[in-house]
């Protein structure tokens, strides 16, 4: 039984990395006494996947992770459990039962939307720079040293919030090729509006980052892992 | 605290999770619900601090106490630090953010010499006066517990209180007077007067030391009445009785030991001369398998751990460990909890635990003969033989390992090169057993010995408290030796920096004087001196003699029988003529046998019956 599972990550927990995420949700499930499947071979581990990395100090509302159970369990009951096993600041929302030969949930995902929230900012003027240049080449940090890339091709959307002049939408295209750091989107266009960023590695991003969600093209619209539901 | 500003900080530092807390099983209070804040402090990084079990321990005993909040605050990291500095952010604690400065009492655990200029940065990091006579009513009472305050004397100076012993019972009876204190409004000296008659409190300003013309110590002796001119260290009687927590914190990050560590008994019985653990943990006493059973259950629900160790100073000489690996295993590998025995002796492995370990994952074999010949193990009192080596690698190697590590020690009392060489003999015998088991096609990967050698460094309350140690040189010399010795086939040779080694020796083996010297290398820059990337010699050269005090006169001096040392005034439990005797014995290359064998007379018995 194929389970994907919704959740949070929120503020009190969001300096830890994606690798101490996964142990986390390891440990939960064996402490919430949930029968996950283990992989066969050498150094069994449980089957458990998770759908896109997030980076550290940003919070979310949706995040996903699918898992292999060995035998069935009601999901209220699995939701219920986990959520009693879990450190305070990572919250199950909901899951779903879906078809075995769904393919794994990173290979799905193409859209990670976020909102970033800073008041020291014109987020208008910021946009508009950025919609004016039609190529914008930016230094993407990898583990084997740092490429360059395209903005414009790493984005879907940005846009300043209609009533909260603090907030910024930013929608980034992500999937198997990887994907920017929204940190990395929002640096480039203050630049390009001629804003102060504190640069000055000192202080971080005097921002919060928070996704808002991840999403998979099904059937040519936008929706959450959760709608791999099966029938 | 400015939780914006440091949100900022921690974005930018490497590994913020270290001073995130939040982990599962932290403690939740509300400090404005209790009276007595304690701040347990480790002066080192978390995945370091959050390794030891004494902090476990004492962190949930504490926290079980209604009237208690015991929070955590580790070493910040250079890059933290350096943040925290430039942005006037204090040193604060994990579970609530607060600044350390405001809390009752900061307790700093002592586990190695090489901590000490971290507790220095740390208080102030945290704004407290680094001298206890500077600071006044409203500050912290600094206090320090753990292995090195048997003899802290080098931090005197800086502590307020010293804890000897097994801190359960202590601890609550410190915490008790310190409430009635607090609502007492009275001085801090009138605490400190009331600390120092609880057996096994030591306040080290409550003391004065004199010194000979010629650096040695002449008398140590209390400055006021009430006051014992010895002070005992408290031992906890009971295993079963005494409180353990029945859940720990899972930390998020990966830490050095992240696994639950079951603690089969305390002390050890084998009475090895070099080993300080081995004389201060008197007497063994070991918890029984029921209560090891119940509280493996307990910690494995609680935690969601999947993976357990069996933890104490020579956990193969459990009395009952055959039925209690047996049941753990029972129990625990359909649960996929891996079981892992470290500090394994070669003399109790048996073929069969082997086996057993292997039934739910394969881990290296860690095995320390300590020295390279039989003479010198004699010397030494490590009651291992070659035949016993040799036949437990070839079982371990029969039964699928291919991975060994050795550890050993160079320039202990005695030593002579025949010795070292027995380093590399010893090496070439495994590789030798192990091509026996190829050549008749039974084992088919490929071998890998690794021997570590650590420098010897005598420590107080050990037979060895009057040898000197092996200047630098001498150690370069034989690790280089060891170099050649160990051009071996599949053998890897680790080696430890001198300096360090000669460094601990100053200090493990130091008096107040010593606590100048800190000062000044904290001042030049020193910090995370165990840490090689940070170690500096200069400074700490430069700290000896801008305060005109000779390193080798701590390290290399052969001390007298009479000679008062700087610990003197604590009683450990051995006596000082039992293990002058012991060196005496030593020196004649002869053995002691195991005390649950033979009563050695060690002088333990005064202060609790173990099982011996």
């Amino acid at each position: 039984m194929r389970v994907i599972i919704e959740y949070t990550k929120e503020e009190r927990v969001k300096f830890i990395s994606h690798l101490d995420l996964m142990r986390t949700m390891q440990r939960a499930v064996r402490r919430a006494g949930i029968p996950i499947a283990y992989s066969q071979g050498f150094n069994p581990h449980p089957v458990m996947a998770f759908a896109s990395a997030l980076p550290v100090g940003v919070t979310s509302e949706r995040e996903y992770m699918d898992i292999i159970l060995a035998e069935p369990v009601s999901l209220p009951v699995l939701n219920e459990r986990l959520n009693h096993a879990l450190p305070r600041g990572i919250a199950i929302r909901d899951s779903v039962v879906t078809d075995d030969k769904t393919p794994s949930l990173m290979s799905l995902i193409e859209r990670a939307d976020y909102r970033v929230a800073g008041a020291e900012w014109d987020w208008e003027k910021a946009v508009t720079a950025y919609l004016n240049e039609p190529e914008i080449i930016v230094e993407k940090k990898g583990k084997r040293g740092a490429v360059s890339v395209n903005l414009k091709e790493s984005i879907h959307a940005v846009m300043a919030d209609e009533d909260d002049p603090k907030v910024l939408h930013i929608s980034m295209k992500t999937g198997s090729k990887g994907s920017l750091k929204p940190e990395i989107a929002v640096k480039s266009m203050l630049e390009l509006s001629e804003q102060h960023f504190p640069g000055d590695e000192s202080f971080g991003l005097p921002a919060a980052v928070h996704r808002t969600g991840l999403y998979i093209l099904k059937d040519g619209e936008w929706v959450t892992p959760l709608a791999l539901k099966k029938d | 605290m400015d939780k914006l500003l440091l949100d900022r900080i921690m974005g930018q530092v490497s590994k913020p999770a270290r001073y995130m807390g939040n982990e599962y099983n932290m403690v939740e209070k509300n400090p404005e619900d209790v009276s007595i804040r304690f701040a347990f402090a480790f002066p080192d990084i978390y995945e370091v601090g959050m390794s030891h079990m004494g902090m476990k321990i004492l962190y949930h005993l504490l926290n079980e106490r209604a009237d208690t909040y015991c929070e955590r605050v580790f070493a910040p990291w250079v890059d933290m630090e350096q943040k925290m500095r430039q942005t006037g952010i204090p040193l604060f604690t994990l579970e609530t953010k607060s600044p350390v400065s405001d809390f009752d009492l900061l307790g700093f655990t002592l586990q190695y010499e090489m901590s000490y200029t971290n507790i220095l940065n740390m208080l102030d990091l945290a704004g407290i006066p680094l001298l206890a006579e500077e600071r006044k009513e409203g500050h912290p009472f600094v206090i320090a517990g753990g292995p090195c305050a048997y003899n802290a004397e080098p931090l005197a100076d800086f502590l307020d209180i010293i804890a000897l012993g097994e801190g359960e019972e202590l601890i609550e009876e410190l915490l008790d007077l310190y409430g009635d204190w607090k609502q007492s409004g009275e001085s801090r000296t009138a605490f400190l007067e009331r600390a120092a008659r609880i057996p096994g409190i030591y306040v080290p300003s409550f003391y004065d030391v004199s010194y000979l013309e010629d650096g040695r110590i002449s008398s140590v002796s209390p400055n006021r009445d009430g006051v014992q001119p010895r002070v005992s260290k408290r031992i906890a009687a009971d295993m079963d009785k005494t409180w353990f927590p029945e859940r720990i914190i899972v930390p998020f990050m990966d830490i050095v030991h992240d696994r639950i560590m079951l603690e089969l008994f305390r002390g050890c019985t084998r009475g090895c001369r070099f080993c300080q653990a081995g004389m201060i943990y008197r007497p063994v006493r070991e918890r029984s398998p029921e209560r090891l059973l119940e509280l493996a259950e307990k910690l494995v629900q609680s935690t969601g751990y999947e993976e357990m160790s069996l933890s104490s100073l020579s956990s193969s000489d459990y009395s009952q460990l055959e039925l209690l690996v047996r049941q753990l295993m029972d129990r625990f590998a359909k649960k996929r909890v891996s079981l892992s025995l470290p500090s394994l002796r070669l003399d109790s492995f048996e073929k069969e635990y082997i086996q057993e370990m292997q039934k739910v994952r394969k881990t290296g074999l860690t095995f320390a003969p300590e020295a390279g010949t039989q003479r010198l193990r004699d010397v030494i009192n490590k009651g291992v033989n070659e035949e016993d080596l040799i036949n437990t690698m070839t079982a371990a190697f029969e039964s699928g390992y291919s991975t060994v590590k050795l550890y050993f020690m160079i320039g202990l009392p005695t030593e002579t090169e025949a010795d070292l060489r027995g380093i590399a003999d010893l090496a070439r015998k495994v590789t030798d057993c192990y091509s026996r088991l190829q050549q008749a096609g039974q084992r088919k990967k490929r071998l890998k010995v690794t021997i570590s050698t650590s420098s010897f460094v005598p420590k107080p309350f050990t037979p060895f408290q009057w040898e000197p140690q092996d200047t630098m040189e001498q150690l370069r010399e034989k690790q280089q030796f060891l170099k050649q010795a160990l051009r071996i086939r599949n053998v890897e040779y680790n080696w430890h920096d001198p300096e360090v080694s000669f460094l601990e020796a100053v200090f493990a083996r130091g008096d107040r004087r010593l606590g100048r010297v800190l000062l000044s290398a904290w001042k030049k820059g020193a910090k995370f001196d165990g840490w090689s990337e940070h170690f500096n010699m200069a400074a700490w050269m430069e700290a000896f003699e801008d305060n005109k005090l000779s390193p080798d006169f701590y390290a290399h001096r052969r001390r007298e029988k009479d000679e008062l040392l700087p610990w003197d005034h604590i009683d450990a439990g051995v006596t000082k003529s039992f293990l002058w005797m012991e060196l005496q014995k030593a020196l004649r290359g002869e053995t002691t046998p195991d005390c649950r064998l033979d009563c050695a007379g060690c002088g333990i018995r005064r202060l609790g019956r173990g099982l011996c």
